[in-house]
Parts: C-alpha cells; sequence; structure tokens
C-alpha cells in the first residue's frame, strides 16, 4: 500500500505560500487556541518582518457578500463539495499573495492577512470579497466548476489562478525560486538553519561576535575554551581555578555552577570597566532576543526583493509550559509556525541537529542545537520528530529541483498533480472552518491528528538512564530496524538480481517472482531492504527510476479490494474495485497511459499472497496475467507461507507463477545465533550460553527468528523483573546479578511453548480432580478416547462411594464437566445435552496422571492412574 | 421483626458493598512479587517507560479475577502515567468481526482523543487510521492498550484484526499493548501461524486461591474495619466472633464442601453474599448457621426437582421411555411409547390412563422442559409424534425422583426395577 517512490514534488514553493495561512483560528469551541499567548506572538513575529509594521487594519467593508454566499456554501459543505470548494478559495488567496505583499508596502489596506484577523468569525467566503471586479468573476465560473468532475475542477481553477495573476497586476514576471542564494555575504540553502533578526531589538542584533569570551577574563582570543555544560559559559582553559591542561571527558561543569548547586552565592566575576559585555547570537537566542528558523523556500519577488519561507523553532520558555527540568540547556522545537520573511532579516547560520547529530557533534562551534520534538503551536503539545521527516526533507529537496525544472516547460500536468498533495496538506494545516471532519474517513486522509501530542514531554523519556538490560530490551523489539540483516545475504542477492534483470532491460519484460518459507524467516524484510537499496541507487542514477506498490494480503477487507489499493497507489485517485480492475487492464494490457510516469516499471510486492485466492481465483489471474503482457512492465513478487502454493492453484495460473521461485529456509541456530548477538553488539546483557541456548530452543521447534528474539526480550523483562524486585527488598539485594542468565531463558521458553494445562490441573477443585481422574480411568478400561456423561458419572459415583467421598449428585459433576470444559481441559458438547454429553480429553492421559498423581488431599487418585 | 440496629445494618451494607467490589477483593492478593497484579504492572509499565510494544495473554478459568486484576492494574497506572496512557476495550461477543472491530477501535481512539468519528469509514479506512494513531501516538510518547476480551473469539476465520494489530506494531515505532483475556487455555494455539509468530507470548496464568490465601481473603473481607464511622466496640465484637467462626472446624467443612465443586474466587464471593444476606439484623452479629442455611441453595439438583413437579402421566411416560430404553430399543417416538404405556396398561391395568392427545400434551411438557428431547435436529417439517427422542435424564436419578415423589404409584416404581 505504500508508495515509495517521489512522484510528485512534495515540497512545491506554492504550497509552502499556503501555508502561510496555516495558523487561522478554528471556529470549534474545543480548539484550544488562545489567541492571546500564541496568536500575539505570532503576529507580532510577522509584524516585525513587515517593512511597515503600522499597517492600518481597514474595517471590513462588503459584508452582505459573504452573507450571501454562506448559504449556497454551506449546502456545497454539506454535499461533501466544501472542501473543493476550499481548496478554490485558497488557490485564490494565493493568487492574491504577490499584490497584497505590496500592497502592504505600498501603504494600501487590502491585505488579506489583516483581514483575517478581523473577520475570524466569519467562514472562509470572506476571502473572495475584498478584492477587484476580476475575481468576483472567477468567482462566477467557479461555481460552474463545482458540479463539474473533480480534475476539471482543478485544471480550470489553475488557469484561472494563473489568468487572476496577469489580471492582477498586469505583469507577466513571475517569483523565481532558488536552491540556493548568496545574500550578504552569506550561502543559504533550503533546509539550512538561521538566526532571524527580531525587530524590538534589532540595535543589538547588528554585533555579532563571531567568537564567545570567555567568562572570566572577557577577552576571546585564540587559546582552547571549554564551555560548561550547566550555564554553557566559555572558559579558557588557562583561567580556571586551578587551570586544565585538557578538555576532560564527559561533562564537565564549571566552578561557579557547582557552587550554585551547593546553595552559595555566587558572584560571577565582571566585566572591566566601559566593555560592554557582548553576546553571542545562542545567548541571544537563547535568551529570545532573536529568532531561529529553518528555511523552507526562497525566491525573488518581482519587485527584487528576496524572501524566504521559514519555519519557527522555539525555545522552551516560549512554549506554554515553559521550560522543563528535563530540557537541556541547548534544545530548541521545531513548530508548526510557517511564515514569509525577507531575507534582509536573516543573519546567519546556526546547526539544529537531531539528537543523534548532536550527541555526534562535539567540537562544531557555538551555534549547534538539539532538537527533538515538534511543538505545535494550536493545540501547545509536543511530539517527537520522526526519523522518517529528515529523510523525506531530502527527498523533497530533490524532487523541489524536478519541479522547477519542468516548471517553465509544462507545469499544467504538474500542477494537476500537486493538488491531491495541496488538498492533504489544505486538511491537515487548516483547522476546520465550516465543519469538523472525521478523524477516521478522509479518503484515506486522516484529518485531526495534529491533535495528538503531549502536553508535556514525559519526565522518564528525557531523565531515565537505561540499564544495560533495558537497552538490550530495546534492541531486542521487533520493530527497532537492525542496521545489518544477518543471514539473508544470499536470498537477497537473487531478489536483486531479479529485480535488476527485470528493471534493467530496456524492454522491460514483466515478471513473477514466488517466494516462500515459513513465518519469521525474513521474507518481507530482506526484500523491503532490498527495495531500499535499490531505491538509493535510483537516487545515485545508476538505475532508471519505478514505482514500488505493497500490498498485504491480510490486511484487505477482501481480496478485491486489492485492485484499488494499487490503482490507489499508482495514480493516487481512489475509485472502486470494478473501476479500478478496468483502469488496471488498461494499463497494463493494453499499454494505455493514465499519467506521466506510466512507462516507468512498476514493482508489485504482495505479501501474504495466498489471502487473494477466491473461489474461482480470478484476482490471482487477473494479478498474475499482466506480466505476461507485452507492454506492462509489472514486475509482481508474491510471499505466502505454503510451499505449494502455485501447485494448489488452477494450471493457468500456477503456470503464470511457479517458475521462479525463492525460498527461505526456517534459520539454523547459529544463524539465530548470529541475529541476536549482532542486536546485542555492545550490550553486556547475556551470558553467552543463554543466547545458545535460546536459539537452539527455536531452532529446534521452529526457526521462527521473531520467536528467538521474543524469547530473549522476554528473559531480559524476567531478569529485569527479578533484579527491580530485588533491589525493593534490600535484604538479598546481592543476589541479583546484571546478567540474563540461563534460568530466565528457560523460563521464557517454558511460558512460550507450554500450555499451562498442567498447573491448572494441579490447582483444581476436588471434584473436578475426580472428574478428571475418572476420565482417565474409563479412558483405560475402555481403550476409546470418547466417553459420555452417562457412564463417566457411574464411575465417578463408583469411585467416590468406594473412597469414602460423597458423591455430589448429576447436576453438580455436570457443572463441573462444563467448567473444564472452558478451560478446554477437556472436549465437550453442550451442557444442556446432559447424559447424553459426549466428553473427550484435550490433553495426552501421561499429563493428568502426572498432575494429580500426588495431590496431597486426594491421595487415593493416584490408584486409578 | 424487632428493633434494629442501626450499626448492623451499616455493617451489612458494607460488607455487601465489598463482596460487589473486585477492587477490594484482589488487593490483598497483589502486593507480593509473585503476584499476578504486579508482573502484569510491570509488563505494561515498563511499555509504558521504554517504549516498547507488548502482548501480553491472561488465562485461567473463569472466576478467577483475570479482569479484576487488569482493572486494578490499569487503574493505578492510570493514575500514575495521567495522560499518556487511552484504553481500547473489545469484546469478543460484540466485536469477534473483524469489521466492526476495527470500527470499534477507530471509534474508541477517537473518542479518547476528541477526533470526530465517522461511521461511514470502510475497513481500510479504519485500519489505516488505527495505525497513523498507533504511529502518532508513539512519537507524543503515549501508549495505547487493548484489551481483548473473550481472546479467542477474535482467533476465528482469517484473524484480520489481530493480524493487522500485532503487524503494526513491529513494523511501526509505537508504543501499544495487547491484552488478550481469555479462559481457554489454548488460546495462542488458536492463531493463525503467521499471526503466532507475531504474537510476543507473554502469559500470565490465573489460579484459584490455595488454602492458606483463602483464609486470608475470608478475614480480609468478612472482617470490619476499626476505623469507620460504625461503633468501635461493635466492629471490635464483630471481628471476634468472626475470627471464631473462621477458625472453626465446622465452617471450614462448610467452605470447603462448596468449594469442591469450583474454587475460583467468584464462586466463593457469591456464597459468601447470600450467607451474609442471612445475618441476623438484630444480634448484628454473622452467626455459622447463616453459612449453614446459604449451603444447601448452592446444591441444588434442577433436574430431581423438576421430576418432583411432574404430573403422574408425565412419570408414566418418563418410565415408559426408559424401559423402552433398556429393551435396548434405540430409536423411538412418541407412537413407540404410546405402544409402551398401552401394554403396560393392559397388562397392569392401571387406574391412570388417558386419552392419546393427553398424553400427547404431557409429552410436550417433557420436552419443553428438557426431561426429554429430540434426537435429530432436522426434520421440523415432521409432527412431533413421528420424531424420535431420547431420555436426558439417568435411570439413577429416575429412580431416585420417583422415589421422593410425594404420592407415587407403587406400580411405577416396580416398573422401574425391572
Amino acid at each position: 500500500m505504500a508508495e515509495t517512490t517521489p512522484k510528485r514534488p512534495y515540497q512545491s514553493p506554492r504550497k509552502q505560500q499556503k501555508q502561510q495561512f496555516s495558523p487561522s483560528i478554528s471556529l470549534t469551541p474545543q480548539t484550544p487556541q488562545t489567541l492571546a499567548s500564541s496568536g500575539t506572538r505570532r503576529s507580532s513575529r510577522r509584524r516585525s518582518l513587515l517593512e511597515d509594521p503600522t499597517t492600518p487594519e481597514k474595517p471590513f467593508s462588503s459584508i452582505e457578500k459573504p452573507v450571501n454566499d454562506s448559504p449556497k456554501s454551506s449546502n456545497l459543505a454539506r454535499n461533501g463539495e466544501g472542501l473543493k470548494q476550499r481548496i478554490n478559495l485558497s488557490k485564490e488567496e494565493r493568487g492574491e499573495t504577490p499584490k497584497s505583499k505590496k500592497n502592504v508596502k505600498d501603504e494600501n489596506v487590502k491585505t488579506p492577512r489583516s483581514k483575517r484577523k478581523n473577520d475570524e468569525l466569519y467562514s472562509v467566503e470572506v476571502m473572495f470579497s475584498p478584492v477587484s471586479p476580476e475575481l468576483s468573476e472567477t468567482k462566477k465560473k467557479k461555481r460552474e466548476d463545482f458540479f463539474e468532475e473533480k480534475t476539471a475542477v482543478v485544471t480550470r481553477s489553475k488557469a484561472k489562478w494563473r489568468n487572476g495573476k496577469v489580471d492582477d497586476g498586469g505583469k507577466k514576471k513571475k517569483r523565481v525560486y532558488y536552491k540556493k542564494v548568496v545574500y550578504d555575504g552569506g550561502e543559504f540553502e533550503l533546509g539550512d538553519d538561521v538566526y532571524v533578526k527580531r525587530r524590538e531589538d534589532a540595535s543589538s542584533d547588528d554585533e555579532d561576535p563571531e567568537v564567545e569570551e570567555c567568562r572570566v577574563c572577557f577577552k576571546a582570543g585564540r587559546s582552547v575554551m571549554i564551555e560548561c555544560d550547566d550555564c554553557l559559559g566559555g572558559f579558557h582553559l588557562k583561567c580556571l581555578k586551578p587551570p586544565l591542561k585538557q578538555v576532560p571527558d564527559g561533562d564537565w561543569v564549571c566552578t561557579f555552577c557547582e557552587a550554585r548547586k551547593m546553595g552559595k552565592e555566587v558572584e560571577l566575576p565582571k566585566p572591566p570597566e566601559g566593555k560592554k559585555r557582548v553576546r553571542t547570537m545562542r545567548e541571544k537566542l537563547l535568551s529570545s532576543h532573536l529568532w531561529a528558523a529553518h528555511i523552507q523556500s526562497m525566491w525573488k519577488e518581482v519587485d527584487g526583493n528576496y524572501w524566504c519561507h521559514v519555519r519557527w523553532y522555539m525555545i522552551p520558555e516560549e512554549t506554554v509550559s515553559g521550560r522543563q527540568p528535563h530540557n537541556l540547556r541547548r534544545e530548541l522545537y521545531r513548530t508548526n509556525d510557517f511564515a514569509h520573511i525577507e531575507m534582509e532579516s536573516i543573519i546567519r547560520h546556526c546547526f539544529v541537529k537531531n539528537p543523534k547529530e548532536f550527541s555526534e557533534a562535539s567540537n562544531e562551534g557555538d551555534d549547534v542545537f538539539l532538537c527533538e520534538y515538534e511543538y505545535d503551536i494550536h493545540w501547545h503539545s509536543f511530539k517527537r520528530i520522526a526519523e522518517i521527516d529528515n529523510e523525506g526533507d531530502g527527498e523533497d529537496a530533490d524532487s523541489d529541483e524536478d519541479w522547477n525544472l519542468c516548471k517553465a516547460a509544462d507545469s499544467d500536468t504538474d500542477e494537476d498533480m500537486e493538488y491531491e498533495e495541496e488538498y492533504v496538506k489544505n486538511l491537515q494545516t487548516r483547522p476546520p472552518t465550516a465543519h469538523e471532519l472525521a478523524a477516521n474517513s478522509r479518503k484515506g486522509r486522516f484529518f485531526g491528528l495534529q491533535k495528538i501530542g503531549t502536553k508535556r514531554i514525559p519526565e522518564h523519556v528525557r531523565c531515565h538512564k537505561p540499564t544495560e538490560i533495558e537497552r538490550a530490551k530495546a534492541t531486542l523489539l521487533l520493530a527497532t530496524l537492525p542496521k545489518s540483516l544477518p543471514c539473508r545475504n544470499k536470498e537477497m542477492e537473487e531478489v536483486t538480481t531479479f529485480i535488476k534483470g527485470a528493471i534493467c532491460d530496456d524492454h522491460c519484460l514483466g515478471r513473477c517472482l514466488y517466494i516462500h518459507g515459513v513465518p519469521g524467516t525474513g521474507k518481507t524484510m530482506s526484500v523491503l531492504s532490498v527495495m531500499r537499496n535499490l531505491k538509493s541507487e535510483v537516487e545515485a542514477g545508476s538505475i532508471r527510476p519505478y514505482s514500488f506498490v505493497e500490498v498485504n494480503g491480510l490486511k484487505l477487507a477482501s481480496p478485491e479490494n486489492i485492485y484499488r489499493v494499487i490503482y490507489e497507489a499508482l495514480s493516487g485517485h481512489r475509485v472502486g474495485w470494478k473501476k479500478a480492475l478496468q483502469l488496471l487492464n488498461e494499463r497494463f494490457s493494453d499499454g494505455k497511459k493514465i499519467c506521466k510516469e506510466d512507462d516507468r516499471p512498476c514493482i508489485l510486492l504482495i505479501d501474504e499472497l495466498d489471502l487473494l485466492v477466491t473461489r474461482n481465483q480470478s484476482v490471482l489471474y487477473n494479478i498474475l496475467d499482466w506480466p505476461t503482457k507485452p507492454h506492462s512492465k509489472l514486475i509482481v513478487i508474491g510471499i505466502a507461507n505454503t510451499m505449494d502454493l502455485p501447485e494448489k492453484l488452477l494450471p493457468r495460473i500456477s503456470s503464470r507463477m511457479g517458475v521462479q521461485r525463492l525460498c527461505f529456509g526456517p534459520y539454523n541456530y547459529q544463524q539465530l545465533q548470529e541475529i541476536i548477538s549482532s542486536r546485542l553488539k555492545g550490550i553486556e546483557a547475556f551470558e553467552r550460553q543463554a543466547i545458545e541456548f535460546a536459539s537452539r530452543k527455536v531452532a529446534a521447534i521452529s526457526g521462527d527468528a521473531r520467536r528467538a528474539l521474543e524469547i530473549c526480550r522476554r528473559a531480559a523483562e524476567i531478569a529485569d523483573y527479578r533484579i527491580k524486585k530485588l533491589t525493593v527488598n534490600p535484604s538479598s539485594a546481592s543476589a541479583g546479578k546484571g546478567l540474563v542468565a540461563m534460568a530466565d531463558v528457560e523460563a521464557a521458553i517454558q511460558e512460550m511453548f507450554q500450555a499451562p494445562h498442567i498447573q491448572v490441573m494441579k490447582s483444581s477443585s476436588k471434584l473436578s480432580k475426580i472428574f478428571l481422574t475418572a476420565m482417565v480411568h474409563e479412558l483405560y478400561k475402555t481403550g476409546m478416547g470418547e466417553t459420555d456423561f452417562e457412564k463417566l458419572a457411574m464411575t465417578v459415583s463408583f469411585i467416590c462411594t468406594s473412597n469414602g467421598e460423597t458423591f455430589p449428585g448429576w447436576d453438580i459433576l455436570l457443572k463441573v464437566g462444563c467448567k473444564l470444559g472452558e478451560c478446554r481441559i477437556i472436549l465437550c458438547e453442550p451442557g444442556s445435552r446432559h447424559r447424553l454429553q459426549k466428553l473427550q480429553l484435550n490433553f495426552p492421559s501421561d499429563d493428568v496422571a502426572f498432575a494429580l498423581k500426588d495431590s496431597k488431599e486426594l491421595s487415593w487418585l493416584s490408584k486409578y492412574l | 421483626m424487632g428493633r434494629k440496629n442501626p450499626a448492623s445494618q451499616k455493617a451489612l451494607n458494607l460488607l455487601r458493598n465489598r463482596l460487589c467490589n473486585p477492587n477490594f477483593i484482589f488487593k490483598p492478593l497483589s502486593d507480593s512479587p509473585d503476584s499476578n497484579y504486579s508482573k502484569l504492572k510491570f509488563l505494561v509499565s515498563s511499555s509504558v517507560t521504554e517504549a516498547c510494544n507488548n502482548s501480553i495473554l491472561l488465562l485461567g478459568p473463569r472466576g478467577s479475577g483475570k479482569i479484576a486484576v487488569l482493572e486494578l492494574v490499569l487503574g493505578d497506572l492510570l493514575l500514575e502515567y495521567p495522560d499518556t496512557l487511552s484504553v481500547i476495550m473489545l469484546n469478543g461477543l460484540l466485536h469477534s468481526d473483524d469489521n466492526c472491530a476495527i470500527k470499534e477501535i477507530a471509534r474508541q481512539l477517537c473518542m479518547e482523543h476528541n477526533l470526530m468519528f465517522s461511521k461511514m469509514a470502510s475497513f481500510d479506512d479504519n485500519s489505516q487510521f488505527m495505525i497513523a494513531m498507533l504511529r502518532e501516538c508513539g512519537l507524543a510518547h503515549k501508549t495505547i492498550i487493548f484489551v481483548l476480551k473473550e481472546f479467542d473469539l477474535f482467533a476465528q476465520g482469517k484473524q484480520r484484526l489481530l493480524y493487522s494489530l500485532l503487524d503494526a506494531m513491529q513494523s511501526v515505532t509505537s508504543q501499544a499493548v495487547v491484552i488478550g483475556v481469555s479462559c481457554r487455555l489454548d488460546a495462542d494455539q488458536l492463531l493463525e501461524k503467521r499471526v503466532r509468530s507475531r504474537f510476543s507470548h507473554r502469559k500470565l496464568l490465573f489460579l484459584p486461591p490455595c488454602k492458606e490465601e483463602l483464609q486470608r481473603l475470608l478475614e480480609h473481607i468478612l472482617s470490619l474495619p476499626m476505623d469507620s464511622s460504625l461503633p468501635r466496640d461493635y466492629a471490635v465484637e464483630f471481628n471476634g466472633k468472626i475470627k471464631n467462626i473462621l477458625a472453626d472446624e465446622r465452617f471450614k467443612e462448610i467452605i470447603n464442601t462448596y468449594l469442591n465443586s469450583d474454587s475460583t474466587v467468584n464462586h466463593l464471593l457469591r456464597f459468601l453474599f447470600q450467607a451474609v444476606s442471612y445475618m441476623d439484623l438484630e444480634s448484628g452479629f454473622l452467626s455459622l448457621e447463616n453459612f449453614k442455611t446459604a449451603l444447601p441453595n448452592f446444591q441444588r439438583q434442577p433436574k430431581l426437582e423438576s421430576i418432583k413437579d411432574c404430573s403422574i402421566l408425565e412419570l408414566y411416560i418418563l418410565v415408559c421411555m426408559k424401559r423402552l430404553e433398556v429393551k435396548e430399543q434405540n430409536s423411538y417416538n412418541f407412537n413407540s411409547v404410546m405402544k409402551e404405556y398401552k401394554s403396560i396398561h393392559d397388562s397392569f391395568k392401571t387406574s391412570d390412563y388417558y386419552a392419546r392427545s393427553v398424553c400427547l400434551r404431557a409429552f410436550e411438557h417433557l420436552l419443553q422442559r428438557e426431561l426429554i428431547c429430540f434426537t435429530d435436529n432436522r426434520g421440523y417439517s415432521h409432527l412431533v409424534e413421528f420424531r424420535p427422542v431420547k431420555l436426558l435424564i439417568s435411570y439413577v436419578e429416575l429412580h431416585h425422583g420417583l422415589k421422593s415423589y410425594r404420592s407415587c404409584p407403587a406400580i411405577l416404581l416396580k416398573l422401574m426395577e425391572r
């Protein structure tokens, strides 16, 4: 279902332009947006960057228009068209933006932004009314468009947008977007982090000491300086008391901070008379006299000014929850607040890094910051930044280049495709205005997920230092992807050659590969890692681009849905499965092109292929028939567990699929051992034999790597539990050893592989024990596994009377039997069958004998076992 | 009704309250490190603090306190980590269909996070939404706990729900815990192999309490608190009496006979509730008598009792059927029963001879009371008279029943014995 190849430029500048409007205010009551706190701040941020901050905000004049509009639009909204409308609206806005900006400069008042501030209570339609007659004309046309097909709406409104723009100023010039700008002596690229001036204390911004001063002697100098990890002050090694010879390893805290921690009054050395203390950019940023931002795009405005679109960073003090005790000194939050600023206000580079890079960056100067979380300015919540995001950014930068290149030539199709993207973005960045959208259905795009986030970052996440065992547990998690995938090199090689052989041909013949193997042998993982490698090769340019579609048979609601999923992944449109089948047939069999990327080869990975087998097997046939067509360029990789799936299918299918096969055999114990120890490299948590024991055990049973990892994780958990509970009672604290021992692995294996029936039998009630004994006795007597309740009750009453127990009565006995049946210790028919109820032991009679032989209260049971 | 002791009424209410509150019952069993409570709590809280995924099965016979302990743990954790936990509850009896289970998950997720929920969303939408939520919540350090009650019922069919849940848990950086609760000991064997491979197989076994635990539990439940609004000397006296009762051999005997059939906690509570309700409000103290009177209520024999309510004609029919079965006539219907009835009448000249239509009515009564049943489920088209039937009561019970019948004709007993 995922589609990995970058099909369309993701971060096109136009889209970002729109994001400027994202922090609009929602009308829904539960929106926790506080105008007072963040709103003012943000607007001040903006205003300070405008040329003339005193822009008067003209009261809104033409109220009647939105009033006229609103009933119609709400109708539209109800019809589900409202969204499209909103998109068109935003396009409209975009058309206006350049103008509005100029307006601001000319002290002309009609800025959409200011208007929005005034009229938050009106619906979006307000946006229409402001401007020139040309726009109202386009509006009329748009109304017609709403009732046409979606694609038509897109293109036309696009066209109109461009017209509108031309109308706007009569200028043919466009903005010119750049990837790299050399401005004011600094070289700025997309994706760079920069310091940004803050209007209010512009004066102090001018000084920019490149080198920090020593806190003691207040000179910069060349000699080595050391940074205190607490107050971030710099010190010359020689100025310290006592002076240090070299920079010590690990954390270092200056004497002032140490003293302060001890509770003493500390007087920092004062700068010499007449010399003002020069603060570095970092200090100014952290005391919120500066801002930091991330450049998303840069362009030259028609009037020759350079602008860029930035994403703000925030310091912890600026968030609602303030600085939290676990915040690091150099920590920043990425926000979802965007703005357009002039390049003029950018000072210079800083470096915001994710925790991993940050921990590696030891010696890169003063302007390094850490950013692990994103802060949502509407909801005041934190969220970790997913690692994928970074990769995504990288891709985006690449595709942006593409976009710029092809923009001049034919932007029409391009824009079409982007439409979808924008649509999504729109949903996510713009809080709902007219009506709130349901979160779980938006044609696959989920609305409102930005609401999720912690109000405070829980402390245990940041402050807790994991012990060895906890680190071991973390690396053994199935979800953590290991850096290397040992033991599947041969198979991965084969898959790689298969795919390369298929797509590197000039003609790209369709092919089909069937991969089989028992669960947990790394089938899907290997294929996915091959695809990752290939993707990097595509990026390097050594093979040509392809599209990759991944489908999991077990996640489809019905087998036919696969057409829909494939089509959606390829084209981005959602249609019913019948329509999708027809379109896919057109594409693969008849060679008709849906969109311009269709000439790319397509790799289709179908996981759990056996789930697609329908009664007449038409789904499999259709899918496997496409690769045989001359122009399909389709490569199908099917994954399933059973070895003989092709043989079980109709001959016309197996002849198409069964030719090329790849078997993933179960891992043997050396391989399992290697997998586990490769994950545990550098962590001293397991005894060597413990790993070997676990892998041997699993290899003997299933050879399932997931099992092996889970057993080890469980063993670590048991050991952790043991150690933690022991430290609670200090009496036996010394007994706790830090390693996962054989006994823990043994316990984990027991838990995983053994049914707990023996324990349950041992602790069951007296009558259940007698009941089970009678079952076994009956079994020995008759030799038949199955018995009925009448016979059994006779046996029980006989056993009871001969051993001095009171026979409880038939109905109670029936109840006891049914209870045992519920736990599946015996198999039985429903109790209403009473006398005719059939009974059978669910476990071997030896287990029962073992469990009940030495029961203390009923020692006579062993006679019958 | 003499004067009522207000303190005793209060004490009775308190005891009843306790017996209906599983949190109170299972609290004292949970402090030791070997208890399921602390193990489960460790498992769940470690997945909260260490941000990992887990799946756990809670197994044990019905009434052994699986859900009670789970709720205790969840309650404690919700207090400990106030807004990082969201609990999704599903029940196999309600949501065993994958489609509706996924929908329910989406609904509860929406509820938890104040999102709008659409009933119209498709299976795909909902399952993608669930995965997206798992990811988002993982990024926001929030743990989602899925509680699947009657877990075995989720393991039917293609197990799409379990597969997508467990697969998401090992591919997405999320923190989620799947807790399956089932009374089937072989619940994990029901999973399909690829689902089982993804399941992390932590199992906690819930067993009935052993003798010592039982004694502690009884004391914990039945003795009154000293620091409550109850008069202090009353509470002291009450507790003293309870102590005597608990130490009494006869009391132990009663409890043992009762628990012989089923020794789970829930079963015990039912008995205690009944016994406590017999408490004499005038004296305001529990006595051994209360427990004694409560015991027979739980040792009833419904089949024998229903024989007691039969008419003479119905008894005749039952005896005839028994005779037919003894004659090894394996398949018989109403007509053959009537033939037997007639032959008995002919040979013994009994006074109780009724017309065929009356006999048919009696026969239908017996069917409704499940003393006899049709042997086949098919053949609804057939008339009642022609469908083969079977006796649902054993000969021994029937004999007992006849003997204890208030005015059983001697001929019937004679016929039974032959």
